[in-house]
């Protein structure tokens, strides 16, 4: 059964189930995750009283996991306002049924994102200089220092990120309002501020939505651009490299359509929304990564060339020492799983089978987390001076870390999916025939 | 004023009023402590006073200078020291100092050190006594032992000056006996020759500097053989004069060897041979100066070439060379010693060397015995087993031991701590627990030599002072008024005199020109020595030969303990300082380790780290291996003083215990030991960071575009330029700079996790069979990487061309140190406890670094404050040579020196200049304000 | 309109309340943290100074050769005090200190952070009094902060007086 044989007043339906008061269940998960953000919260404030020694960081490699991490987040962001804006400018019928939970998935890895660069600070309880604030000792940040640039990208993807989420959802809150009772009611009220659907505010509606889906699109290039540039802008072999914005680019999009495969095929069968989210999606996203997949995969054999042809030692041997040093192991996880495991996709059975979606889905998750950690580990463990050559290890306090801010994300998401309408109705509405009366049948 | 401007400055005003209310910390809780009287030597707060004393952590005695500042602990002033420095014109060190030197103040301030008199209760655990107590005790135990006709026996280790006389009379009256000194690296086979040969039981001074060219033979110049401080500065001084060679012989690896022009390595125990070979040549060829009496001649075995070839394992052409340049010299030194003499053929090769001196003139020339080190006193370890026996028989009732560790450092099959039983009372004098210690039945506590009076003699001709320079910390005495209060309770003298006075009526004698507080400035005074001529004691010489015959048996699996640059005999190894800094061969800090050779590890399959099992005989041991690169295939070596006990027991001729054992066992046992080696590699794979000097300078990048405007430095920028040729690794700088800028000492586990926090180091790199070793600290580049990517302009570059580094402003990205090259920067990963009295030795000139921040060498910037401040007074510029950091300040090879370079006369600006001058990765256009100057490339084997 | 005119206005009354707060919470701030501690003995600047007209550098010995002012022994108390007003209760309290051989734990009330270099002998080198910093003591029967110390105030002077404003001046 596909999309267009639904009616205007199913789709309400459909949609708006999923709003319906939560059962047990629910409860349950929400439970649980907030356990393991909780894990998370309490491994953050022990390292805090403690000092970073905690962590597994050492002299060479002053960054790890979290730095990792938060470029990890980062990615996943990005596939959100791909799907929703981009693909919308572009007209891609069939990102109707999920850009809303794109979306949301785009705000909440942000906001999961932007803990890190506070987590991995030596001192977080001065986090306020890194931002610009006028004070009579004439203090200001350092605008030069790539780390300024993230706060200030971060910061702005953010709010644009967050503003076009809500505007998206203007329309589908008033939906909510007019079904919803009691004092979901009022909230809904308050948050739809008091759309009336009318002619005029649909259009003035129409038009900020391209302006913002127009304002979000370059931000998917340029926040990334810059989260590469604090590793290209230092000058670390391994790092300093004209081609890390571009390939930290694709490599977002990359995990992100990963990690909304991961998030959409559950999501779809647990709130039975298969006929909005069907199969013809889940493929066309299936085959935008094998894209990403193939740039992934020519980036990293750019940089092996590169290693090699530009006759630069420190260069070549942090590339050699990848592939075959302390982090082999990694390092290969990242080539397989990110450009070799894509390629399934080639396969139709695989690309239209759900279980395979799902579980390529989360390989290619975990690839593009091993390909932070590579670069991020092995070019600070391994760079000029061989005397000061180290190894690093990861801690438990990190792991917990990592652990919590996985808890966080979903516990968000999974919220918003009770909250919020999870996919949009207005737009599915769109693809839809016009109601017609027959017989005071459909209406 | 117009509208909008009005607004605009409400809103700066309010906004800034804002941001400065917040972050406001009550800090009333500190006390203001007034002096109760002002002290009588005037003291300008938060400056440093300067005393003249001697270093007593070994028997050199270099003379140093000690920074006391006023303090206020527990709520009362008090002067205590907080840094060390060599004492300038000091005949004996000359202001420069060593490692072990400079980590003096941990022993003062030692958590363990002896705080009370203990007495040794019933269950074996001691209990803190008063010293009336403690007295009585041993003054009842010493009259029943005189009333049964037994002895008294007192041993000490090596004993001179105004002590050795006090203890002299004391123990002819109180009828107590004293026994021979022990000092475990007495270098019995050399004193033994040079008293067979010259009728001298002294170690000459050895006139390096005077040499052009040096031979030693097993001689550890740099460790610990005669004075390593001077050493290092008479061979850096001769390298720069260009025309001197020296070849070093070792059968097995060591800083000095590794710092000769030419390291030879000959079979174990075969050093003989070569000098044998040299000293007939000299006779054929008749070079020799003083031809040797034919009944000497006689005893020195003919060999050929070839047969020196088979018997050392050195190819004929070295031989050859080494024969060349030795009679081409015309003021050579031969210096046999250290492992090579203790040794079984080590007396012989002692002999020989003695007479290879005498034959070629060096002695009087460059071995001098008019500045010799008095040996008389100490006792070889045969003349120790002697009086063991009468241990044995129970014939020595009391037994004293004080300032030594027989226990820990003598032969471990002399099973002392069973012997020690035998006395019915052993009274240890010391200041910190070790193996001796813990057999005794009372302790007395002996106060730091920098909290006593005193006199020590390090050379014939030298008298050299110690003053207290704060009160004891503790309930603690100095040995010599231990002595007298003994003397007075015995005898019951009248005279109340302290040994402070003693030494004081001493002085006053020997230097009656002079008057104290000069005395006290300088801190020595010299002793007319007798100069009496050295002559060949021809018989004596020969039946020495004789007696002491070489055998020619080569032995396989051989380890050796030799003793190590930081700890010394064993005595240092417990002071944390020194734990902390990585011995410089291996770069391991903390634990022991045996050092295995590259091709016997890749025979084994051992790798770094492989836990392995050590057995000789009977004595077995579980160590960590470590691959050591110039270790000849088959020998191995473990420092002695890693070790509880000296495995070691057999003697040679002269009395002296064998520095190694042969037929070594050792196997894999498969676990790994979380050994902390501070080097990623021991080799700079091609880098370049080891630049070899070429004689056509050819200048590998030529300065690079900038898109940056370059810094413009008005008055001053400061720079360093380390001579790579001079520096030998000794790591002195190392601890100087712990101690200057209160760098925490974080321990082993942090050092396995690579967490060091030392601001200076020594990176050894090795190619082949040569090492060359590298200060690195900060840079203090021009275009400095860790500068753009600091967010909150934590570090930055200072007009005077410092990097400089803003502890409370560092918020701890890491990111300078991800981006530092050079990864000179340390973060603070924990807060650091300073317990009492550590803390008092912290320098108020530096601030104290707590967790999250990041901290790194500044060119020592306090120093550089106090000089500008004191140029300002005197309203001029800071002069060259006026600022000194504290590396710089204590390098006894003087391979650092810190300057102006924009001041084109200054030292530092000159070799910048140099053809020698490069910079480390200088393809990076860091552009360093840290010059290096090549080294020369060594010949090797 | 009539809208117009207000902007201006409230414009004006937003600020100035809100500065008004600002400063109402700097003055509690201040009271917070600047009240000065009780001291072991009721010592007046008022007098010594302020009447008998003792200069500064009378007990505060070291201010023109050090980094520290410097605070009088005992002893120096003593001197005058073994005669002058001993019958005072205050004095009295001197007194028992000096003979129970204690120093007077006096509060300190000009307190820097640790990792602050300052340099009285400069300051006063460069012309700059006393009350710059301390205030007018001579009228202090008990000494009490009046200024802030902190960085925003000392770059503000050194800014105005062209004094050095790298980093490494004051930071240690």
């Amino acid at each position: 059964m596909k999309t267009t044989d639904l009616t205007y007043s199913e789709v309400n339906s459909l949609v708006l189930r999923m709003l319906e008061p939560p059962r047990k269940a629910y409860f349950g998960i929400l439970f649980f995750l907030l356990s393991v953000v909780g894990i998370g919260v309490t491994a953050w404030a022990y390292q805090i009283f403690r000092g970073m020694g905690v962590t597994g960081l050492n002299n060479p490699v002053g960054w790890g996991v979290y730095i990792t991490d938060f470029v990890f987040w980062v990615g996943i962001a990005h596939s959100g306002t791909l799907i929703s804006a981009i693909l919308y400018l572009f007209r891609a019928r069939w990102r109707t049924s999920i850009y809303r939970s794109a979306e949301a998935m785009t705000v909440f890895a942000v906001l999961t994102a932007g803990l890190f660069p506070l987590i991995h600070l030596g001192r977080v309880w001065l986090f306020y200089w890194l931002f610009p604030y006028p004070n009579q000792r004439f203090l200001w940040p350092n605008f030069r220092s790539p780390l300024i640039l993230d706060v200030l990208a971060v910061s702005t993807y953010l709010t644009v990120s967050s503003v076009f989420f809500f505007i998206g959802l203007l329309p589908d809150i008033a939906a909510a309002r007019d079904q919803a009772t009691g004092w979901r009611k009022k909230v809904y009220a308050v948050l739809s501020l008091g759309w009336k659907g009318t002619h005029r505010l649909w259009h003035h509606y129409g038009a900020a939505y391209l302006f913002f889906a127009a304002l979000a699109t370059p931000l998917v290039i340029s926040v990334h651009s810059v989260v590469s540039w604090d590793f290209a802008l230092s000058i670390i072999p391994g790092w300093h490299s004209t081609i890390f914005a571009p390939y930290f680019v694709a490599g977002a999009i990359h995990s992100g359509l990963a990690m909304v495969l991961t998030i959409l095929i559950p999501l779809r069968k647990i709130f039975k929304v298969e006929k909005l989210i069907t199969l013809d999606n889940l493929e066309a996203m299936a085959k935008m990564i094998i894209l990403t997949g193939l740039i992934v995969g020519y980036a990293y054999a750019t940089e092996f060339f590169i290693a090699w042809y530009s006759g630069n030692q420190y260069e070549y041997e942090i590339f050699r020492w990848r592939a075959t040093g302390d982090y082999a192991a990694e390092y290969w996880i990242m080539v397989v799983f990110n450009s070799l495991i894509p390629l399934l996709f080639f396969v139709k059975r695989i690309r239209r089978s759900v279980a395979w979606l799902f579980a390529l889905g989360i390989l290619i998750n975990i690839g593009m987390w091993f390909e932070r950690y590579v670069i991020i580990v092995t070019s600070l463990a391994h760079d000029f001076l061989p005397y000061a050559w180290g190894h690093y290890k990861p801690s438990l306090v990190e792991f917990a870390i990592t652990l919590g801010s996985f808890g966080w994300f979903f516990l968000l998401f999974f919220s918003f999916a009770k909250f919020l309408p999870a996919i949009s109705i207005a737009e599915t509405k769109e693809l839809l025939p016009l109601p017609v009366k027959r017989g005071g049948k459909r209406g | 004023m117009r509208r909008r401007d009005f607004i605009k400055l409400l809103g700066v005003a309010s906004s800034a009023s804002v941001a400065t209310s917040c972050g406001l910390t009550p800090e009333n809780s500190q006390k203001l402590i007034p002096y109760l009287v002002p002290p009588d030597r005037e003291i300008i707060p938060g400056k440093g006073m300067f005393l003249s004393t001697t270093c007593t952590e070994c028997p050199v005695h270099c003379g140093i200078s000690v920074q006391v500042r006023d303090k206020v602990i527990q709520n009362r002033h008090r002067q205590v020291p907080i840094k060390i420095e060599g004492l300038p014109g000091h005949p004996i060190n000359d202001g420069r100092l060593c490692i072990r030197g400079q980590a003096a103040l941990h022993r003062l301030y030692h958590a363990e050190r002896f705080k009370q008199p203990m007495r040794r209760e019933g269950d074996g655990q001691f209990a803190p006594i008063s010293w009336e107590e403690a007295y009585q005790v041993i003054l009842q135990h010493m009259a029943k032992v005189k009333s049964d006709q037994r002895k008294i026996g007192y041993l000490s280790g090596r004993t001179t000056g105004a002590l050795a006389e006090l203890m002299d009379s004391f123990c002819t009256h109180v009828g107590v006996e004293k026994l021979p000194e022990y000092e475990p690296l007495f270098p019995a086979s050399v004193v033994n020759a040079s008293f067979a040969l010259f009728g001298r039981k002294e170690l000459p001074e050895y006139r390096i500097d005077r040499c052009d060219f040096l031979l030693s033979v097993g001689a550890d110049l740099l460790e610990t053989f005669g004075n390593p401080v001077q050493n290092s500065r008479r061979i850096a001084a001769q390298r720069k004069k260009g025309t001197f060679r020296w070849v070093h012989l070792e059968p097995h690896v060591s800083l000095t060897g590794l710092n000769a022009t030419q390291r030879l390595t000959p079979k174990p125990d075969s050093e003989w041979a070569v000098i044998a070979y040299l000293l007939q040549r000299v006779h054929q060829s008749g070079r020799a100066k003083k031809t040797l009496p034919g009944s000497v001649l006689q005893e020195v075995p003919q060999l050929s070439i070839e047969k020196v070839e088979e018997l050392t394992g050195i190819p004929k052409e070295k031989l050859q060379h080494l024969e060349e340049s030795f009679f081409a010299s015309d003021r050579p030194l031969t210096i046999a010693g250290g492992v090579s003499t203790a040794s079984q053929n080590g007396a012989f090769l002692a002999a020989l060397t003695g007479l290879l001196q005498w034959a070629t003139g060096q002695v009087g020339a460059t071995v001098d015995y008019t500045t010799a080190v008095d040996y008389s006193s100490v006792g070889s370890a045969a003349a120790m087993e002697s009086w063991l026996k009468e241990l044995d028989q129970g014939r020595i009732g009391v037994l004293f031991i004080s300032r030594c560790n027989p226990v820990g450092t003598a032969p471990q099959s002399w099973q002392l701590h069973h012997r020690l039983k035998k006395a019915d009372l052993v009274v240890g004098l010391a200041d910190l627990p070790d193996e001796t210690t813990a057999l005794c039945d009372i302790i007395l506590p002996v106060s730091h030599s920098l909290e006593s009076w005193g006199e020590v003699s390090p050379r014939k001709d030298v008298a050299s002072v110690l003053q207290p320079v704060l009160d004891p910390i503790y309930e603690t005495r100095t040995e010599g008024d231990i002595l007298l209060d003994l003397y007075r309770l015995e005898l019951g003298a009248a005279e109340t005199v302290d040994y402070r006075e003693y030494v004081q009526k001493r002085w006053r004698k020997a230097s009656s020109s002079r008057d104290l507080p000069t005395l006290m400035q300088q801190g020595y005074y010299s002793v007319s020595a007798e100069k009496r001529p050295v002559r060949l004691r021809e018989t004596r010489a020969a039946n020495l030969l004789r007696s002491a015959r070489p055998q020619e048996k080569t032995e396989a699996a051989i380890v050796y303990f030799p003793p190590s640059l930081r700890f010394y005999d064993g005595r240092s190894r417990r002071l944390p300082l020194l734990q902390e800094i990585p011995d410089p061969l291996s770069s391991v800090s903390y634990g022991r380790w045996i050092a295995v050779s590259v091709a016997t590890a890749k025979r084994l399959g051992i790798r770094d780290r492989d836990e392995l099992r050590l057995g000789i005989g009977e004595w077995e041991t579980q160590i960590a291996a470590r691959i050591q690169p110039g270790l000849p295939e088959g020998v191995f070596v473990v420092y002695r003083d890693q070790l509880d006990a000296y495995p070691v027991h057999h003697l040679n001729p002269a009395g002296e215990p064998l520095s190694f054992l042969s037929g070594a066992r050792l196997e894999k046992t498969g676990a790994r030991v979380a050994l902390p080696i501070l080097s990623g590699s021991t080799s700079d794979h091609e880098r370049g960071i080891i630049a070899h000097f070429k004689e056509e300078k050819e200048s590998k990048h030529e300065p690079q575009v900038q898109m940056y405007e370059p810094h413009e430095h008005k008055v001053y920028r400061w720079a360093m330029a380390i001579d790579l040729e001079a520096c030998t690794g000794c790591s002195a700088c190392v601890a100087a700079c712990y101690q200057e800028n209160n760098i925490p000492l974080v321990g082993k586990e942090e050092h396995v996790r690579g967490r060091e926090m030392a601001w200076i180091r020594i990176e050894p790199y090795y190619t082949g069979e040569e090492a060359e070793f590298l200060p690195m600290m900060c840079q203090q580049c021009d275009n400095a990487p860790c500068e753009p990517v600091c967010p909150v302009y934590a570090t930055y570059h200072n007009p005077e061309g410092l990097n400089a580094q803003i502890y409370n402003r560092c918020v701890g990205t890491r990111y300078c140190s991800n981006n530092c090259p050079y990864k000179a920067r340390r973060f603070n990963w924990f807060d650091h406890e300073w317990p009492e009295p550590l803390s008092w030795g912290l320098n108020p000139d530096v601030s104290l670094r707590n967790r999250g921040v990041m901290e790194k060498c500044t060119f020592c910037v306090h120093r550089i404050r106090s000089a500008k401040d004191a140029a300002r007074d005197e309203d001029r510029l800071v002069l060259d040579g006026e600022v000194v950091p504290a590396c710089a300040q204590t390098c006894p090879a003087d391979a650092i020196v810190f300057g102006n370079l924009l001041d084109p006369e200054s030292r530092v600006a000159k070799l910048a200049r140099s053809g020698r001058a490069y910079h480390v990765l200088e393809e990076l256009n860091t552009q360093p304000a840290v010059t290096y100057l090549s080294p020369h490339k060594k010949e090797g084997e | 309109m009539a809208v117009k005119r207000w902007i201006v206005p409230s414009i004006f009354f937003v600020f100035l309340s809100g500065l008004a707060l600002v400063l109402l919470g700097q003055n509690l701030l201040w009271k917070r943290v600047y009240r000065q501690p009780e001291q072991p003995i009721a010592f007046s600047h008022e007098i010594h100074v302020g009447k008998l007209n003792l200069k500064c550098t009378t007990c505060h010995t070291t201010v023109e050769k050090s980094i520290r002012a410097g605070v009088p022994a005992v002893a120096t108390c003593m001197s005058c005090h073994k005669a002058v007003a001993a019958d005072r209760p205050q004095v009295q309290k001197l007194r028992e200190f000096w003979e129970k051989k204690e120093p007077i734990p006096w509060e300190k009330i000009h307190n820097l952070p640790p990792h602050v270099y300052f340099s009285h002998k400069r300051h006063i080198q460069a012309g700059i009094d006393c009350a710059t910093c301390h205030g007018e003591v001579r009228v202090m029967p008990e000494i009490r902060q009046v200024r802030s110390l902190k960085m925003g105030w000392c770059v503000d002077c050194h800014r105005a007086k062209a004094a050095p404003l790298d980093c490494y001046t004051c930071h240690k």
